[in-house]
């Protein structure tokens, strides 16, 4: 429970500054110190318990199918960090609140922080690898916001994106190696995975996933040859560069290697791979360290090298190296933050980061020089600092393996690194406060608020140095231990006698002062080129692909049109032929003459359409023809229900069509372009297709009895119609035509709405001949009174409501045309809307009719009426939904039509 | 059985009748009819996660003859998604005023929820065509809403499309009623796992002519040339809504999939998922270099939408009970996350409030930790362990390029200095915020969710 | 018989497919109109071919199929709402973008 509140803490601090915003920077730091110091202050309640070697865990259930627990799980080496997270956080928060200027928007700049500060701590303390990926790619999030934070500086957006991308793309390796980890140890629990040594180093996947956790962990502690990030990265402000960028970001991929350490160290990869890789990294970051002008630069780079360094430890596998390779965690963030905070603290004093412009600053500032030499021995490793104790620990160890196959190439290369430490320290210290120079403006030590954390810093340094088993032992030997899978009793000393180790560091600190006074004459060398430039190269030059993929995926219309019909084409003829097909053995029809006649004129009038295209009313009566003959093949081939519909709304379309013509030129020239090879082979390859489907189709009998055998038989009893189309439409698949009404009453509005946006179309208004108008009127009664008959006798005969609709549809638009349209504009709006409503709630009223006997939607009776006089009928109830039918036909078909003609003309 | 299984589809048609007669209560109407909606919704789903799914005979004639609805789990979750969805996104039309700029609005609106939900519900393949059809409909008017000459001619190609896959879709249907003379759902897999030989290569065309039309409306490479245009012209509000269109396509394709064609029936085996994953996997990388390479927020946002897709179709192709599990949970974490950045990139300022607001959508968008993305992407990868070494891959680099795309939007629009704009009328950040939530309540509830949905996922496969 | 109703759904589904790709919105409105009669007729093809036998209940026997006569009934009427909708749009984007292509500028 507690460790839930610890993990927990860091988060509530977040919102800190969003609460306290009144009270200023000072409010809003203390509310976050608090946080992170409750924090704190619990962890060491748990302390003793760990330090005297037991694991506190917690947990509880998240995602079980996925095998992620919320698990909490405190040892040696989780203590550790987290301590270092949370003690450095105070002391980044005191240095944060002076360090930032009245412009900076100090309360997002705390609430990244203490983002961050929770998500490095979740990766410290999570029992559980899945959650500690959460975690993982939170810690890149919380540092691509900090490092832009300044975002008005390109420089600081530039390196923003560049370490997101690496640590980005590390993450997702990480993702993999890890999700890979858990399957082979059967769990994602820690605690079993610690435990399964043998499994997963005998799993065949062992090397692949061991690459991916090791990309993972080598781009987030920028080993080589992904170290370019990190020097990117100081263009976050100092406080971030101390805290993130030195003691705790950096430090995860290496956390995740001493995490991981039992299970995945001790074979022949592990221990190339990662000695090699840290090897590499202590080399290259040093030397590049020492060439460097800008403090932050130099420190950044020399934090790559000592990451190098205990990423090499790490790889060695022995346990003196594990101890070494904790304690020089605890010592390197001591010295670095403190180094980064002192950098910080010059920067401000002097409006200078740079070393040819800094020199003799000791005089005037003191203290920090008090406190940066302090640091510098530290990281130069000179005795009796702690950095000086852990570095002899290496060079003991490197003394002592077998590498590449010699005992002393190790030693060599190890005291060479140590020698360019002590270089680029004694430079730094020089440089800076060393040596003469004149200053205009003298900078003084700042107050105690900017120089209180990093002397307590460095102060740390030195005790632990003078006592190290006192202030450190125990928790050295418990993080050791977890690192490890054993107890591990460590034994830190100042002295250990003149041994290997004691003259090797001593030729290291000698030859450290050859370096710097090399160093200038060095200088002269070529520049190495710097890797985030061709990094950022790259982003760019993916951008740009991307960019140009992405244009070739064009709006176009034809495209995507072609594609459906490739797509349709190539995969459904894959799917024919790769299946079975036996040609039917139903008799096919012979055809007659009358129809092949028709057949060839349907055909002439559809293939002359392309060639006509120009003259658009031309095609378009071609295209009534067409529809005409396709009614006539619908009578012809029994159902004339089809025909009645086909023709109707023939009549509509051309209409409709006509309309738009009046508006549209009439005469177009760009539609008689030659035509694009690729468009005649998608027509041809379409119409083919479609011919051999309908032949496969039409030849081959069906395998099951046709559901409509149903229907047949209960069209009259069942349904009370002997017109088998007409029952099936309003009555057996009525809930279809519900569906289906709706659409054309979403039509007519979608069409009414478009048109009252649009602009009234230029052109003469069309003259109406006086003896069009009085023959319309003349017949409009009687075009009622046929609507009326379709309607009664749709049930038992060709008919029904559709029909029925479009026929009133059309009178009513005959008149509209007649009259003058705008003088009926508003009424007809308001009354086919109505019209629309009315028919959408007459059918759903007869569906909802039988629910209230408990019987479903749209459930219909029929019985006989008498009516005196006349012979009894039948009726049905879906002969009301028949109504609702035709209402709404109408109304939408009166809309739409009305909507277009509006277009045309002046507005009166 | 209960009559409540049709109000998710009448409720809507009521009050969309309603609306048309009584115009000036439209938006009071339209808020009613929406909690509605949601109310039933969730009463659906409450009622179908403990008992067996149930069928309604609508006209009380029996099955197969009539038309059926058919309630089941999925069916349940897809109506509360959309009904949730529907809530945010009228709330922010309402804030934004949008509905005041052309007619109809609201109309439009209620019957684009009433085709979702017939579509949802529906037992029967042509009526899924019929509602198709409504639901499509209603989007154009929705798409367009507003006018435009760009916005009217990206809707007219839209139109244009869909016209075509609905032909298609008409095509397929023929096939599979000459073949099995059915059009019942239930009883095709009946009559299509019983085919004789002869038939097969009719219905594996069919098959795959009815899955085209699905990959169509949602967005599969290559007919995914459609969404972006229409997505960066159709008002952001619609855009969002449009989240749930595209899953129609991966609903009706898990339904067609599980039920009629599994990949153990012999007419058409394993055809369709060999030919879904490797479209999948090409859709997610397209659709991530395009929310990479695309210029301006609405096309990055749109292609970021294909990525989902490819990435949702990827486990569905899998055709196993924990894939399709983690594809459901995907599918809620994807709408949710589209909708919220569509919604949030409707005139977006660069202010406190926002900044947080896309920072948190689009690290959920982009599938990043700690949100629901993250823990959908893991299932997928999880499920997908037989074919690690094609799929991962393909995963973590869509992933990479999703994070470098946002990364980059973030970095435009919130850190390059750009003058305020217009301060008045800035998004609302209500909606998003809810729909945020929402996510948040996916992540945290991520155990029950998944219980939920595995049982559902089980279930769909016929497995016990 | 079925040899002339396939090539006339081959021949209207070609001319359409081929109206479609051009590039106006006038050709666009045709082509897809053929595709919608071919695909009618496509689907009025599955109740296989009975001539002289409507579906009226005492007519003749065997009677032709119902259920595909009901079925293009109501995807005639869908699509005529398509149609206009798309011709609406046409006009639309003709008079605010003055141009009638299908595609921008």
């Amino acid at each position: 429970m507690l460790l839930a509140l610890i993990a927990a803490l860091p988060f509530a601090g977040a919102m800190m500054p969003a609460l306290l915003r009144g009270a200023g920077r000072s409010g809003m730091t203390l509310g976050c110190a608090a946080a992170t110091g409750l924090a704190f202050v619990l962890l060491m309640t748990q302390a003793p318990a760990v330090l005297a070697g037991a694991v506190v865990e917690a947990r509880w259930v998240w995602l079980p199918a996925l095998g992620l627990e919320a698990h909490f799980r405190l040892d040696g080496l989780a203590l550790l960090f987290a301590g270092l997270i949370l003690g450095m956080g105070l002391l980044v928060l005191l240095y944060a609140r002076f360090y930032l200027s009245e412009r900076d928007n100090a309360a997002s700049f705390l609430g990244y922080l203490m983002l961050f500060q929770g998500a490095m701590l979740g990766i410290v303390i999570s029992g559980n690898i899945l959650m500690m990926l959460v975690f993982w790619e939170m810690t890149s999030l919380a540092s691509f916001l900090l490092i832009g934070f300044w975002h008005h500086k390109p420089e600081a957006r530039r390196g923003a994106m560049i370490s997101l991308a690496l640590t980005g793309a590390g993450g997702l390796a990480l993702i993999a190696g890890l999700l890979m980890l858990g399957q082979i140890a059967g769990s994602s629990d820690l605690s079993v995975i610690l435990a399964q040594r043998d499994v997963v180093q005998d799993s065949p996947l062992y090397l692949p996933m061991l690459l991916l956790i090791l990309l993972g962990a080598f781009t987030k502690s920028a080993q080589v040859p992904f170290q370019f990030w990190l020097p990117q990265a100081m263009a976050a402000p100092t406080p971030v560069s101390a805290y993130l960028h030195s003691a705790t970001m950096v430090k995860a991929g290496i956390f995740l290697l001493a995490r991981l350490w039992p299970v995945l160290s001790g074979t022949p990869e592990w221990v190339a791979l990662v000695t090699g890789f840290g090897l590499a990294t202590m080399l290259l970051g040093a030397w590049l360290a020492l060439f460097k002008d800008d403090l932050k630069a130099l420190l950044a780079y020399s934090t790559v090298s000592q990451l190098g360094l205990i990423t090499l430890l790490l790889g060695l596998g022995t346990t003196a190296a594990a101890v070494a390779a904790v304690f020089h965690i605890v010592n390197h963030a001591l010295f670095k933050a403190a180094l980064f905070m002192t950098a910080g603290i010059v920067d401000h004093a002097a409006h200078d980061r740079s070393i040819a412009g800094l020199g003799g600053l000791a005089r005037l500032m003191p203290i920090s020089f008090g406190v940066a030499t302090l640091a510098v021995l530290s990281m130069a490793g000179v005795p009796p600092l702690a950095g000086f104790l852990s570095k002899e620990m290496l060079v003991e160890e490197a003394a002592r393996t077998t590498f590449a196959g010699s005992g002393w190439v190790l030693a060599a290369l190890v005291t060479l690194a140590a020698a360019l430490s002590v270089g680029y320290s004694l430079r730094f210290l020089v440089a800076v406060f060393l040596g003469p120079k004149l200053w205009a403006a003298p900078p003084r030590d700042p107050g105690a608020g900017l120089l209180l954390a990093p002397a307590l810093l460095a102060l740390a340094g030195l005790a632990i140095g003078v006592a190290p088993m006192l202030l450190a032992g125990d928790l050295v030997s418990v993080a050791a231990s977890a690192v490890t899978g054993d107890p591990v009793q460590a034994k830190i000393a100042l002295w250990h006698g003149p041994n290997t180790a004691l003259w090797l560091s001593v030729a290291a600190i000698g030859g450290g002062f050859v370096w710097l006074g090399l160093e200038p004459r060095l200088q002269r060398l070529p520049a190495a080129p710097d890797a985030a430039n061709g990094f950022a190269r790259g982003l760019r030059f993916l951008t740009d692909i991307a960019g140009r993929v992405t244009s070739a995926q064009s709006d176009r219309l034809a495209p995507m049109l072609g594609l459906l019909v490739l797509a349709a084409a190539g995969l459904g003829l894959l799917a024919f032929l790769t299946g079975q097909h036996l040609p039917g053995s139903t008799a096919l029809v012979l055809p007659e003459l009358a129809p092949t006649v028709v057949w060839t004129g349907l055909i002439a009038a559809v293939i002359a359409v392309p060639f006509v295209l120009h003259n658009r009313v031309l095609s378009v009566a071609l295209m009534g023809l067409a529809g005409l003959v396709v009614a006539l093949g619908f009578a012809y081939m029994a159902a004339p229900d089809l025909a009645l519909t086909q023709i109707s709304v023939e009549v509509v379309t051309i209409l409709l069509l006509l309309l738009a013509l009046g508006i549209l030129p009439t005469i177009s020239v760009r539609d008689v372009a030659r035509p694009r090879l690729p468009q005649l082979c998608l027509a041809i390859v379409a119409g083919l297709g479609m011919t051999a489907l309908a032949y496969a189709m039409l030849a081959r009998g069906a395998a099951f009895e046709p559901i409509s055998a149903f229907h047949i038989a209960q069209s009259v009893p069942g349904a009370g119609g002997t017109n088998a189309v007409n029952t099936i439409i309003v009555d057996f698949r009525s809930y279809d035509t519900y569906g289906e009404i709706i659409v054309l009453g979403i039509a007519a509005l979608v069409i009414a709405a478009l048109s009252e946006g649009l602009p009234r179309a230029p052109g003469p208004r069309v003259a109406h001949p006086i003896i069009f108008t009085s023959v319309s009127q003349l017949l409009f009664p009687f075009v009622l009174l046929v609507a009326v008959h379709m309607f009664l006798r749709g049930h038992n005969l060709p008919g029904g409501g559709f029909v029925a609709g479009l026929v009133v549809a059309i009178a009513l638009l005959m008149q509209v045309m007649a009259s003058g349209q705008d003088w009926t504009a508003r009424r007809m709006r308001l009354n086919t809307t109505m019209l629309i409503s009315a028919g959408v709630l007459t059918a759903t009223g007869m569906g909802l009719w039988p629910m209230l006997t408990g019987r479903p939607f749209l459930s219909s009776n029929h019985g006989y009426v008498t009516l005196p006089g006349l012979a009894p009928f039948e009726l049905a109830t879906a002969m009301v939904f028949d109504l609702g039918v035709m209402l709404c036909v109408t109304g939408a078909v009166l809309l739409a039509l009305s909507s277009i003609t509006r277009l045309r003309g002046e507005a009166h | 059985m209960s009559h409540l299984i049709i109000a998710p589809v009448l409720l809507p048609a009521i009050i969309a009748a309603l609306i048309l007669l009584l115009p000036r209560l439209q938006r009071l109407l339209s808020v009613i009819g929406t909690a509605g909606l949601a109310a039933v919704s969730v009463q659906l789903l409450v009622t179908t996660s403990h008992r067996a799914p149930e069928t309604y005979l609508l006209g009380n004639w029996p099955a197969p003859f009539g038309i059926v609805l058919q309630l089941d789990r999925l069916a349940a979750l897809m109506l509360v998604l959309t009904a949730g969805l529907a809530c945010a996104v009228l709330w922010h039309v309402v804030a934004t005023r949008l509905d005041n700029r052309t007619r109809h609005f609201h109309a439009l609106f209620q019957f684009q929820l009433m085709g979702l939900s017939g579509a949802y519900l529906t037992g029967d393949l042509f009526n899924l065509f019929v509602f198709f059809e409504v639901l499509l409909i209603a989007s154009y008017g929705l798409m367009v809403h507003g006018g435009g000459a760009a916005r009217l001619q990206a809707g007219l190609r839209y139109v244009a499309v869909n016209l075509a896959g609905s032909s298609l879709f008409l095509v397929a249907l023929a096939l599979i009623y000459a073949v099995t003379g059915t059009l019942n759902m239930a009883d095709l897999a009946v009559k299509v796992a019983d085919l004789p030989p002869g038939d097969q290569a009719l219905i594996r065309t069919a098959a795959v002519l009815l899955m085209l039309v699905f990959a169509l409306k949602g967005a599969l490479v290559p007919l995914h040339l459609w969404l972006p245009g229409t997505y960066a012209q159709a008002p952001a509000a619609v855009a969002a809504l449009f989240a749930v269109l595209t899953k129609v396509g991966a609903y009706a394709v898990l339904r067609t999939t599980t039920l009629i064609f599994p990949t153990d029936t012999p007419a058409t085996g394993t055809l369709l998922m060999d030919i879904l994953l490797p479209a999948a996997l090409i859709t997610l990388l397209l659709g991530a270099l395009g929310a990479l390479g695309a210029a301006g927020l609405p096309r990055v946002l749109a292609f970021a939408a294909i990525a989902s897709m490819g990435t949702l179709f990827t486990a569905i192709a899998q055709a196993t009970p924990q894939a399709t599990s983690a594809a459901l949970y995907y599918l809620i974490h994807s709408t949710l996350s589209g909708a919220a950045l569509f919604l949030l990139s409707d005139r977006l300022q660069p202010r406190t409030g926002s900044a947080i607001l896309f920072f948190a959508t689009a690290l959920a968008v982009a599938g990043l930790p700690p949100l629901s993305g993250f823990l959908g992407k893991l299932m997928i990868l999880q499920a997908s362990t037989a074919q690690a070494g094609l799929i991962w891959p393909v995963i973590l680099i869509g992933s990479f390029l999703m994070l470098l795309a946002f990364a980059r939007q973030g970095s435009n629009l919130f850190w390059t200095p750009v003058p305020d704009t217009d301060p008045e009328h800035a998004t609302p950040l209500g909606p998003p915020a809810l729909l945020l939530a929402a996510m948040v309540a996916l992540t945290v509830g991520a155990g029950p969710v998944t219980d939920w949905l595995s049982v559902t996922a089980r279930s769909l496969h016929g497995a016990p | 018989m079925e040899m002339l109703l396939a090539s006339a759904i081959g021949v209207l589904t070609s001319v359409g497919v081929y109206l479609a790709l051009m590039r106006t919105s006038f050709a666009l409105i045709l082509g897809l109109s053929l595709i919608s009669y071919a695909v009618n007729l496509f689907l009025f093809a599955a109740g296989r071919l009975a001539p002289g036998f409507p579906p009226i209940i005492g007519g003749l026997t065997p009677m032709t199929d119902p259920l595909p006569q009901a079925l293009v009934l109501t995807a005639i009427v869908i699509s005529f709402g398509m149609t206009a909708v798309l011709v609406m749009l046409a006009l639309g984007s003709y008079l605010l973008g003055g141009h009638d292509g299908v595609d921008e500028g």
